[in-house]
């Protein structure tokens, strides 16, 4: 602990009950003045409660929070807002059909006369977004039309908006693409130098690195350690946080002499202005990166090969034979192999939430476990039975409601649900979004073992470490264009990034050097 | 059924416990006032089943759609304009083109939802202004006076197993809904559809159709009403339906099925159809004023919705 200084909010002996789970323990817990600390663990190690309490949302069940040394206790988030602690939640809790402005003001909107004083809050929104390096977001546009990295945005420049003294971000750079966490870094750089703390939670390593100052680690529903930034190694820090020892973080890439036969095509897919003339192959085992900075196309591609979208240009060619998808139903069967898309928001386009884990899984593939119109149990039971144990799915009852699983575990429930249909081209958005590390490294592990049953593989990813971990090949977006195909050595970090800005190509570091 | 015994649901439990509560209090009000049980004859709750079963039909199928996260406003006049046409016509045609008017509304009011994407609540207002103007169109404005055919009477009154067909009729497509909800894939995406169309759209499943087939079961339910109902007073008439809109709605959401779609079991519907169907029985027995049984009708609505709870919500 760092007694020296006074911190501005300590937690002692907090611990907090959810009926028989315990999900924090006699935690204690103090974040300094003018600092980033960023809390690390694994999913449900009680970091999410740790900032529901803090910020209000639930209340401790023992221990005592203090606020620049007095006692404090906050029976609502309002409460806590008003002390000067101020979260940016991980689910975007901004109104789709309202405005920017009206969000960024929603709780305390300016008025004049009784009632709202529009231009204020429009010269709010404006100074507000500035402070977060978004001067080119309308304020008067409906937050519906922003993409999703650019109402992150707004979310941070509305927490600003309540003068906080303490901030906190949950994953909140998990929608984010790589060039906005530049941006978002900049920011809360400029925001503690102004004395503002904040508290940090990421799964991504890399981000911590660079923000951080201090480090805790949760895991269990307890506090493992503190230390500051660079006192311990990733090794220990990923150690620490499962308990166990991480080995390699992405499985091996097969070495391969010939191409392997072309199961995805696509000639000249274009859409309405927003993608133009795209074509590319991926091969039977392949793993195919999609990259590039956030909304240049990444989504609609994939929307456009699974048939969601209308009126797209082009062929697309499933193992030679040419299809015409115009909806997820033609794509499930396309060509007798099947196309499978793991959406980008799993909980509102991959899961029915309410319903039970065990009716989620099968829902794609029930035609094939139907037998003169009703649904095999005993078919469906042992199908199901399969994928969790293959992808190792953790829950109570396989009739519990898919919403009580952890986000790790709904994904896999995503992809369980789809490997089921024996997909043999599967495309994935964005899959490992606010994952812990340790499930990310089973779907990466995952992944390979498919392509290396021969299913070819999209895979967009908005982190640069997956795709260069995963992929085979990543292609690069810009613009709604490839704008350039990586392959082997040449997918760096570097290249990655000269290729997203559409940049000329640095010097290999790989094949050339 | 050994699906919906297997572990019993709550609501359900909680609508028989209000039944039991309901026929309680009529029988202590008889016993002080008559000197008698009415209530808990057996002749008299075999009368109310009888009743139950028109109402037990249209709430049926207005739960389909209620789990679909749809309404369907048209039923009214879906049954009236089955049961009027149906006797019009008359002879061996009667019924099945009393059905297919069912057919032709469930397919209309689908397509409207699946592909026009008009709100459910708006465009089934819709059909059911058009279909009472087709109606009175019709009709002159007049009683239509023509009878019931002899098939459709005798499907509603006729008792050759010792209980009347009506009642038989509402058993068997009972148990057909039930099978169809929980052992057949379009039961489970009526569900899916209900929870998440989004999702269950990107699952590969045609949700249009699954929105068309919902409104047509719907709507079957309610012309086969009409037809029932036809049969049991003999004579179609101008809004015969309109008294049946409301108790289904009721007894579709007294029993359980989440308003905004996606949960909900049959067995809810059966007892929450019951529940309103005695409920509005007792009051009237007890020589309640009007005014009176509809302000101790919506506040028994409104308090078994309390009891329930609120942790059913749909999040996200």
């Amino acid at each position: 602990m760092t007694d020296t200084m006074k911190p501005l909010i300590a937690l002692s002996g907090v611990s907090k009950r959810y009926g028989g789970v315990r999900a924090l323990s006699n935690v204690d817990f103090a974040c300094g003045h003018g600092s980033i600390h960023a809390v690390l663990g694994e999913n449900g190690a009680g970091k999410s409660t740790l900032i529901k309490i803090i910020s209000g949302v639930v209340q401790p069940d023992e221990g005592r929070i203090t606020l620049e040394n007095r006692d404090v206790t906050f029976p609502t988030p309002q409460a806590a807002n008003a002390a000067g602690v101020v979260c940016i939640f991980q689910e975007l809790s901004l109104m789709p059909e309202l405005s920017v402005s009206d969000n960024i003001s929603i709780t305390a909107p300016p008025r004049r006369l009784g009632l709202i004083d529009r231009r204020a809050q429009r010269r709010r929104a404006e100074e507000l977004l500035a402070r977060v390096g978004c001067e080119d977001i309308n304020p008067l546009m409906l937050v519906k039309h922003l993409p999703l990295s650019r109402r992150q945005m707004v979310e941070i420049a509305k927490a600003l908006g309540r003068s906080p003294k303490l901030l906190i971000l949950d994953e909140a750079t998990s929608a984010l693409t790589a060039a906005d966490v530049e941006r978002v870094y900049g920011i809360l750089h400029g925001l503690r130098a102004g004395g503002l703390s904040m508290l940090y939670i990421s799964h991504r390593m890399h981000e911590i690195e660079e923000l951080a100052d201090t480090c805790s680690v949760f895991r269990n529903g307890q506090h493992i350690d503190t230390f500051p930034k660079g006192a311990r190694s990733d090794e220990q820090i990923v150690q620490m946080m499962i308990g166990r020892e991480l080995h390699n973080v992405y499985p091996p890439k097969p070495v391969r002499n010939a191409p392997p036969p072309v199961a995805l095509e696509a000639r000249g897919i274009g859409w309405e202005g927003r993608l133009s003339d795209i074509s590319f192959r991926i091969g039977q085992g392949e793993v195919v990166g999609l990259g590039g900075l956030d909304g240049q196309g990444q989504r609609e591609l994939l929307l456009a090969l699974f048939g969601v979208l209308r009126g797209v240009a082009g062929e697309v060619a499933v193992n030679g034979q040419k299809t015409h998808i115009t909806s997820p139903a033609q794509a499930k069967r396309a060509a007798g192999v099947g196309i499978a898309l793991i959406p980008e928001d799993r909980k509102t386009e991959g899961l029915m939430l309410p319903m039970g884990v065990g009716d989620n899984i099968s829902m794609a593939a029930l035609p094939s476990m139907t037998r003169h119109f009703v649904v095999d149990r005993d078919i469906e039971d042992k199908k199901i039975a399969e994928m969790v144990a293959k992808l190792k799915i953790k829950f109570g009852k396989l009739s519990d409601p898919v919403a009580t699983l952890s986000g790790g575990n709904q994904q896999k429930v995503v992809i369980a649900k789809w490997l089921l249909t024996g997909a043999r081209v599967i495309l994935l958005n964005d899959p490992t979004r606010g994952i812990d590390v340790g499930t990310k490294q089973e779907i990466y592990q995952l992944l390979r073992d498919l392509a290396d049953a021969g299913t070819a593989i999209l895979f967009y990813s908005t982190d640069y470490d997956e795709l260069i971990g995963c992929c085979d090949r990543v292609l690069i977006l810009y613009g709604g264009r490839i704008a350039r195909e990586l392959t082997g050595p040449d997918i760096t970090e570097a290249n990655i990034i000269a290729s997203s800005l559409n940049l000329s190509f640095p010097a290999s570091s790989g094949a050339h050097a | 059924m050994s699906g919906v015994l297997k572990n019993i649901h709550r609501p359900t439990l909680i609508a028989c416990g209000f039944i039991v509560a309901i026929l309680a209090a009529g029988t202590v009000y008889t016993l002080v006032t008559q000197g008698s049980a009415t209530f808990i004859e057996p002749t008299y709750l075999l009368q109310q089943i009888k009743i139950a079963a028109f109402l037990g039909i249209v709430a049926a199928g207005m739960m389909v759609v209620v789990l679909l996260g749809q309404i369907d406003l048209s039923v009214p006049w879906t049954l009236a304009a089955s049961a009027m046409i149906a006797t019009a016509v008359g002879g061996p045609w009667a019924i099945p083109i009393g059905l297919g008017i069912g057919l032709a509304v469930g397919i209309a009011n689908g397509l409207g939802v699946a592909f026009l994407r008009v709100p459910s609540m708006i465009f089934t207002l819709g059909v059911n202004a058009v279909l009472r103007g087709l109606m009175v169109m019709l009709t002159g404005g007049f009683a239509p006076q023509s009878s019931a055919t002899k098939p459709m009477i005798w499907l509603a009154t006729g008792q050759p197993l010792g209980i009347a067909n009506s009642v038989v009729v509402w058993a068997l497509l009972s148990v057909a809904l039930v099978f169809m909800l929980t052992r057949t894939p379009i039961g489970r995406y009526i569900y899916a559809t209900g929870n998440r169309e989004a999702a269950t759209y990107l699952s590969g499943i045609n949700t249009r159709f699954v929105l068309v087939f919902g409104f047509v079961v719907c709507s079957l339910c309610a012309s086969f009403a009409g037809l029932l109902i036809a049969g049991y007073t003999s004579k179609a008439f101008q809004a015969m339906g309109d008294v049946y809109l409301l108790p289904a709605i009721a007894a579709v959401v007294v029993g359980g099925t989440n308003i905004l779609g996606g949960q909900g079991r049959y067995s809810g519907t059966v007892v929450g159809t019951i529940l309103i169907v005695l409920l509005q029985s007792v009051l009237s027995v007890m020589q309640m004023p009007e005014a009176g049984r509809q302000i101790i009708y919506g506040l028994v609505i409104i308090a078994m919705l309390l009891v329930y709870g609120r942790n059913n919500t749909v999040r996200g």
